[in-house]
């Protein structure tokens, strides 16, 4: 690369930064054959450095609302911008800037740690001793150096978790998706996980986090947004949201408070 | 090009680990063309369509069992077999070999046969111009010529079997009966004139013989021949071999909609979809990747069937695949047929939203289409109006396209709407599939 290369790669970088990671307004999605919304009026603009949670019960709106940030659904009103790209006209553009961390374990079982990395590592551009190194590197955050080579269908569920993890954060993205990233998983693999977001904040990351657990949620994020019925309820830091609710000890009952204690399928 | 490559290796590596997948893909169409041609050239042989073994036991030490035996052999479809495990054989062995089913018939020439034939057919003709019988000559029976069928020839292929050999031995007979009329006929002609003319005939006036000419079989006084009575697929019918190798390297290769839309299903339900919609690869990277990979897999299984039937099968007695000499247009029409294939996996794996589904769709849609489409009975062997439909099935469009190359002397000209055909299914299978991926990217949530 020319030093003049260099330069400009330098300054549109910079001018993304200047541009918040992710800033949603007025997004709107009603599903054919359904009555409600999915999502109503959501409006989030999340700064940089910042771990946002979305919190909800089942059928909240969170998927809907991670499918659209993340160009894998249209929205029906609204629009949503990853540093100030328009995520439907600059999808691909979009796709370099974010990782994804789904809910499903989103791997290939019958492909090893490794080769399942390899894969997505060439999907998003890596080749050669960049994306073995990266690889390398992501296999020890979520420490599988050792059983990298293992099919993952072989992996216990904490494993997998933390496949799915690094699978989403082999690229080093700059702002990641983490879709109940720690859900159905033991202790120590959760708190690995949680150690490792934890360090990813630390090196600039951005993350927008959706989960069930609340003591997460209140641990780990910046600013939370409690969402019922495709609607934020409630928004802001999580120990503010407790101040302004001071009938509720914790983000739990908060949550509870909220969105009531109904069971929600 | 990166990308691409990294879809087509990821499929390769997920198939090579797929062993009921591998199993369905290169098993069972390998094991089905086996078993089938193997039936098949039995009961092609039991109708006549196939080459016939036949057993000879020719006991004559004449000039007739060998004109016997010599057309036998030009028939053409059968071949002619004089001996058994390197010895020479009897009646009662010839009727045994046939009884167990190693022969479908044998023909008995009985011993003096030549000899029989002539003097009887001397001594018609001497009856029929009224000359008296030679001093010492005693009626001569007609020889008999036996004929042995294995139990299992059918009714209609016995009775064309005598037939032929009826009218071979009606030329024959004629023949004869020309040759002792070339002899008798100027010993008529003398003792007519001698009874006429009384004293007026010259004591040592005799006849030459006459020559008469007796290629008879040049010069027919009636022909006939064989016209369709409709239009379509008439022509040269193909061997088992030549039916049932491409006809089952079609039904394996269209099983690849299982694997197919199998993986295409697994990945929208473990949510590798999603994963893969977020990145920055085209959705259409990633299906030709697929459907690359899965085209790869298609290419090897037709060769590995083909060598099969080319080279394995005639070790088991049956004749080889004889592809013709139009290379360029069966790599054509194979990859058309592999495109038609993948199309319908990829639309299967879109449209359909669970993997039991498509294991029970996927399956039975391809047998349907393998029925139609002549893979199991050939299609001129169906009934009129199954003949129509069939037309409707992609596999017997390549059916169709393989035999006019292997039997009917076609070329890519010939086969050229069959391609244009398989082509044209593999884009609307892609078309229904796009319309479906689109739908589902807006409702998926």
């Amino acid at each position: 690369m020319t030093a003049d290369a260099t330069e400009a790669n330098d300054n549109s970088k910079r001018a993304l930064e200047a541009k918040p990671p992710l800033t949603v307004m007025n997004l709107v999605k009603v599903y054919p054959k359904s009555s409600l919304p999915a999502l109503q009026d959501l409006n989030l603009v999340v700064g940089n450095g910042e771990i946002y949670g979305l919190l909800g019960p089942n059928g909240a709106g969170k998927t809907t609302a991670i499918s659209i940030m993340t160009a894998g659904l249209l929205p029906t009103e609204g629009r949503v911008e990853i540093y100030g790209l328009d995520v439907v006209r600059h999808r691909s553009r979009v796709k370099q800037l974010i990782g994804l961390v789904p809910q499903d374990i989103a791997l290939y079982p019958d492909l090893t740690a490794r080769e399942n990395l390899s894969y997505f590592g060439k999907l998003y551009g890596l080749s050669g001793s960049e994306l073995a190194d990266r690889i390398a590197e992501t296999l020890e955050l979520v420490g599988l150096t050792g059983k990298a080579d293992q099919v993952v269908k072989t992996y216990s569920g904490g494993m997998k978790r933390r496949v799915n993890l690094a699978a989403g954060i082999l690229h080093t993205p700059r702002l990641v998706f983490l879709d109940e990233p720690t859900v159905g998983i033991d202790a120590q693999s959760r708190n690995l996980i949680l150690e490792k977001l934890s360090s990813l904040k630390s090196s600039g990351t951005t993350m927008i986090y959706t989960t069930h657990y609340m003591e997460e949620a209140q641990q780990l994020c910046t600013r939370a947004a409690v969402m019922d019925e495709g609607r934020v309820i409630e928004e802001g830091p999580p120990a503010s949201l407790i101040q302004k609710h001071p009938d509720c000890g914790n983000l739990g009952d908060l949550f509870l408070k909220l969105t009531g204690k109904n069971l929600r399928d | 090009m990166t990308k691409l490559l990294a879809t087509v290796t990821k499929e390769l590596l997920l198939l090579r680990r797929d062993r009921g997948g591998l199993l369905v893909l290169f098993v069972m169409p390998a094991v089905l063309v086996l078993v089938i041609t193997l039936v098949q050239e039995n009961v092609l042989k039991t109708v006549g369509e196939s080459e016939t073994r036949i057993l000879l036991v020719n006991s004559d030490d004449g000039e007739l069992g060998e004109l016997i035996e010599r057309k036998l052999q030009d028939s053409g479809k059968l071949t002619v077999h004089k001996h058994i495990e390197e010895g020479d054989i009897d009646e009662r062995q010839a009727a045994a070999a046939i009884a167990r089913g190693d022969f479908q018939f044998c023909v008995v020439l009985p011993q003096g046969l030549t000899q029989a034939v002539r003097r009887k057919a001397r001594q018609t003709v001497r009856e029929s111009l009224s000359l008296a019988p030679e001093t010492g000559e005693q009626p001569v029976a007609a020889p008999v010529i036996r004929i042995y069928f294995d139990p299992a020839v059918l009714g209609g292929y016995r009775s064309a079997v005598r037939n032929s050999l009826q009218l071979m031995v009606y030329g024959i007979e004629v023949n004869e009966k020309m040759v002792a009329l070339e002899e008798l006929l100027p010993k008529k002609i003398s003792a007519t004139l001698q009874k006429e003319m009384g004293d007026f005939m010259p004591e040592a006036f005799t006849l030459p013989p006459a020559e008469f000419q007796m290629d008879w079989s040049d010069s027919p006084l009636l022909a006939f021949e064989e016209a369709a009575a409709s239009t379509g697929r008439d022509g040269p019918t193909p061997t088992s071999v030549q039916q049932n190798v491409p006809a089952w390297t079609l039904f394996g290769i269209f099983f690849i909609v299982l694997p197919l839309a199998g993986s295409l299903i697994k990945e929208r339900r473990d949510g590798t979809f999603f994963r893969l919609l977020s990145m920055p690869v085209p959705i259409f990277t990633l299906i030709v990747g697929k459907i690359f990979a899965y085209v790869l897999v298609c290419l090897v299984q037709i060769i590995v069937i083909f060598c099969i039937g080319r080279f394995g099968l005639p070790l088991l007695g049956t004749p080889s695949l004889d592809m013709g000499p139009q290379l360029a247009a069966i790599v054509i029409v194979a990859l058309s047929a592999v495109l038609a294939a993948t199309g319908y996996g990829t639309m299967l794996g879109t449209v359909l939203r669970t993997y039991e589904q498509a294991s029970v769709v996927g399956p039975i849609s391809v047998v349907i289409a393998a029925a139609l489409g002549g893979v199991m009975v050939p299609v001129y062997a169906m009934p009129t109006m199954m003949q129509k439909i069939s037309v409707l099935s992609p596999l017997s469009w390549g059916l169709d396209a393989f035999l006019d190359l292997f039997v009917r002397g076609g070329n890519l000209q010939t086969v050229w709407p069959e391609i244009a055909a398989l082509l044209s299914f593999f884009i609307a299978n892609l078309a229904v599939a796009r319309i479906y991926f689109l739908r589902r990217t807006q409702y998926k949530g």
